[in-house]
């Protein structure tokens, strides 16, 4: 007798790097997890920097600034500042989708199916087209103002 | 339906980081961009800068409420990702104790230095 096996859909820990089936929202939620824990670790740092140079006095915090004006931290700033626009917009988007806007109505599952998310993917590709012309922005500011 | 209320605080607080950390990186990085609209914050991490501000209350204020809503939002998020290992109950209460111990030395610290520096 033909055994009928569910379809295999559990990723597991692999699941935070590869989306299998599933479609553009899950690497959206990767990257916002990505970009949610790389911004925590710039947070410790700059709490550290802002906390423990500062409270020593100029001498101390002008060398420190001196020492991460260069463009490995410049370009690491930028990378922070990417994390934020995208994290900042991505979680605007995830909060108004789970409050049910920016949302097709949800209809029966009869067959071709239509997810509600797929048929509003213009508002989602409008978020990341703002994501993108708001890194641009970063981008020019950081050439403008020296690496 | 204490995780419902958590989740709630997530959203909320992540709103508010939007625009508290909207402001601060607007400041802090798109400084020339000002400058062509005509406000002039000539170079916002030196000294000098910095001070002028921490002398005023109002962005003592600013800084220490974007402290504690991005401190609950980060934390809380870590927490989530790490739940989602399913760990066994206690291992949860040990995750959920540490982080909170965790968030609240760093605010304590991080919000005792510009109190301590306000008039200094």
């Amino acid at each position: 007798m033909r055994q009928i096996r569910p379809r295999q859909n559990y990723l597991g820990v692999g699941g935070w790097v590869w989306a299998g089936n599933y479609k553009l929202e899950r690497y959206l939620y990767i990257l916002h997890r990505v970009t949610g824990l790389g911004i925590l670790l710039f947070l410790l740092i700059h709490l550290i920097v802002t906390t423990f140079f500062r409270i020593q006095g100029q001498a101390v915090w002008e060398s420190a600034m001196r020492v991460l004006n260069n463009p490995l931290f410049k370009t690491g700033e930028y990378l922070v500042a990417v994390a934020f626009v995208y994290h900042a917009l991505n979680g605007l988007r995830l909060i108004l989708q789970e409050l049910g806007f920016m949302m097709g109505k949800p209809v029966p599952p009869i067959y071709p199916y239509s997810d509600s998310l797929r048929k509003k993917r213009r508002w989602t590709m409008a978020i990341m087209g703002i994501i993108i012309i708001l890194c641009l922005v970063f981008f020019y500011d950081f050439i403008v103002g020296g690496w | 339906m204490r995780h419902t209320y958590l989740w709630l605080m997530q959203l909320v607080t992540g709103v508010l980081i939007a625009i508290l950390l909207g402001i601060h990186m607007v400041m802090q990085h798109l400084e020339d961009i000002l400058r062509f609209f005509g406000v002039n914050l000539n170079d916002p991490a030196s000294w000098q800068s910095m001070i002028e501000r921490s002398r005023e209350i109002i962005w003592a204020s600013i800084y220490i409420a974007l402290l504690a809503v991005v401190l609950y939002h980060a934390l809380n998020g870590l927490r989530n990702i790490i739940l989602e290992l399913t760990p066994s109950a206690r291992t949860e209460r040990v995750v959920t104790r540490t982080i909170i111990a965790f968030g609240i030395i760093i605010f304590a610290w991080a919000s005792y230095v510009p109190m301590a520096l306000l008039y200094r």
